[in-house]
């Protein structure tokens, strides 16, 4: 029986303070800020040569993905669906290419890319088009009016302010900076916890 | 056994504070409607469907609704204003981050704690001997399983189970009409304490007794869910895939069928009183569904108990037991679902919907739905040695 109780006292240890580390260590992207929320009624269509182009501030150094919600109605989008990436002076940095049987109506899609290290606080601009479908084949895009990181998107010649609710991720510097942050950040909250019930 | 159960509960504890499996916030913000004089759940979350931040049907039996609502009811002033929101917010990021989830976690966790230690002292109930009263004590309160079922993916079964091992402590002393009553109250909760009504017909000594232990259960069940018969209660609870997930494989349904008739054809119960035994017949029924099912993690709460005490009584099954908990967890970690392992510790971080689960693990070397089936099948053998073994001794109980 003291075997037992070992077992369960260490295996349960384990789980709550050396698992979260261990899995941790899986995470290769990290997230910046999370996905502005959206009105799901307003949408932008992408097919043959009409695309969207966005335009955005990196919030950190080597950024390597970037994700946003789309739509693909009945799945019927089954072609390429390409994000192109530029510099604020266009000069093409990344491209992608995802196919569309692979987009589920609704999802957030993550367009990975290789890493570009010094992409702190630089302007990108990225298109996403995808040419070989017909209106029949169209996917839609959400777009969200706030300033921002998320600065401006054109869409039919047209330039509007805000611009798709996307999320952009990052190579972690080292694992050991995503656990130190993981378990950083949940200790702050804790002590803040205990913070609240004194004050 | 103080120090024992100070531990037992500190680790509870951690558990239930730091993991968090969505569906608690889900059940409990059906229920919060409780508490401003809602009655009838099913009908009024379908009819409210547009207006509600969280759409989804509430898949439990009316007496989860009262016990999780009239729970919700002592605690929400204790827990303070933002407790109602929390249970209201739809943002699965915003959820986690807020800064009273592990005050509102330890909260909605602490009525499984409670009924978690009664388990431990009713199960001390089925033995005579000091020893084994303090070995069942510790199997169950040290045995990672039902930690990691009950505070990590917030098992609300709990609620029936405890009503099943009542159950049992009546049938152990004869008494098989409260026992009737006590499985329909728990099928109140959840339904599969009515799979066991052709096994108490068997039971029963003359055909009067036989119709009356089977039609308690169906009487109280019957009599629970009176007053919310309707489209939305069928739809919602009767026919969701919660409850009717069983009968999906065929093999379940066969094997099930299977120990019923041989029940009634072949054994010749004990010698002295010529019944079968109840308990036997539970332990195998459920290890027949893990066995061909794609089972809920959850359903395993159902026989945890009962496996305990078969390991206290017969020791030499203590590996085999632990070994197919081992499997049976195995498998459902092994599910597309994230908030089976990952996702499990979003309270730490929300990077973790990054990180990969085992089934994207073991897709790069190795097809995760072939290691499954052989895992089941693994299983499959190991419980069916199990039942083979537990008829075998006739009387484990």
């Amino acid at each position: 029986m003291k075997k037992l109780i070992w077992f369960t006292t260490i295996s349960i240890l384990f789980l709550v303070f050396i698992a979260p580390a261990v899995l941790a260590l899986g995470i290769s992207l990290v997230p910046g800020d999370s996905q502005p929320g959206y009105n799901p009624d307003l949408r932008l269509s992408i097919y043959k040569d009409r695309d969207v182009t966005q335009r955005f501030i990196s919030q950190d150094a080597n950024l390597s993905a970037i994700g946003t919600s789309i739509r693909n109605p009945n799945l019927k989008n089954k072609q390429d669906i390409i994000l192109a990436l530029f510099d604020d002076r266009m000069n093409l940095l990344r491209t992608v290419t995802i196919n569309g049987q692979n987009v589920e109506d609704g999802s957030l899609v993550k367009f990975v890319f290789d890493p570009i290290p010094d992409s702190n606080d630089e302007t990108y601009i990225f298109t996403l088009a995808s040419p070989d479908a017909g209106p029949e084949e169209t996917i839609e895009v959400f777009v969200v009016d706030m300033p921002g990181w998320i600065q401006q998107y054109t869409y039919d010649q047209k330039v509007y302010p805000g611009g798709l609710p996307m999320v952009l991720y990052f190579k972690p510097v080292s694992k050991f900076a995503v656990i130190k942050d993981i378990y950083s950040n949940l200790f702050s909250r804790l002590l803040h916890l205990n913070f609240q019930k004194t004050s | 056994m103080k120090k024992l159960l100070v531990l037992a509960i500190f680790l509870r504890t951690l558990v239930s504070v730091f993991l968090f499996h969505p569906d608690i916030k889900t059940y409990n913000y059906q229920a919060s409607f409780l508490k401003k004089g809602v009655f009838n759940i099913y009908t009024y979350l379908v009819d409210n469907k547009k207006a509600l931040p969280l759409k989804d049907d509430f898949v439990y039996f009316p007496l989860t609704y009262f016990a999780l609502g009239g729970y919700q009811a002592i605690i929400s002033p204790l827990l303070g204003s933002g407790f109602d929101s929390w249970l209201a917010n739809a943002g699965s990021n915003s959820v986690v981050a807020d800064p009273g989830i592990f005050k509102y976690l330890a909260a909605l966790k602490f009525p499984y704690l409670v009924l978690d230690i009664a388990i431990a002292f009713l199960l001390m109930r089925f033995f005579e001997n000091k020893e084994d009263k303090k070995k069942v004590f510790t199997f169950w309160l040290f045995n990672p399983f039902t930690i990691i079922l009950l505070y990590a993916y917030s098992n609300v079964d709990i609620f029936p189970m405890i009503l099943t091992v009542l159950a049992f402590l009546m049938i152990k002393k004869q008494k098989l009409f409260p026992a009737s009553i006590l499985l329909g109250l728990a099928s109140g909760f959840k339904l599969y304490p009515l799979l066991f009504i052709p096994f108490l017909f068997l039971a029963g000594g003359n055909l009067k007794e036989k119709f009356i232990l089977a039609a308690t259960p169906l009487v109280t069940f019957g009599l629970i869910i009176l007053p919310f018969i309707s489209g939305a209660f069928f739809k919602s609870a009767l026919v969701s895939g919660l409850t009717t997930g069983i009968f999906t494989s065929n093999s379940t349904t066969l094997g099930l069928s299977l120990l019923f008739f041989y029940a009634v054809l072949v054994d010749k119960g004990d010698q002295d009183r010529k019944k079968i035994n109840l308990f036997n017949y539970w332990v195998a029924l459920f290890l027949i569904i893990f066995s061909f099912s794609l089972f809920h993690i959850q359903w395993l709460l159902w026989v945890a108990p009962f496996l305990i005490l078969i390991a206290v009584k017969k020791p030499n099954y203590s590996w085999l037991i632990f070994l197919l908990g081992i499997l049976s967890f195995a498998i459902p970690i092994l599910y597309m679902d994230r908030y089976m392992t990952v996702s499990l510790f979003r309270v730490y971080s929300t990077w973790y919907d990054l990180a990969p689960t085992p089934y994207t693990i073991i897709q790069k070397v190795y097809d995760p739905y072939n290691l499954l089936a052989v895992l089941h099948s693994v299983l499959a053998a190991g419980s069916l040695a199990m039942v083979y073994k537990v008829f075998k001794e006739k009387e484990v109980l």
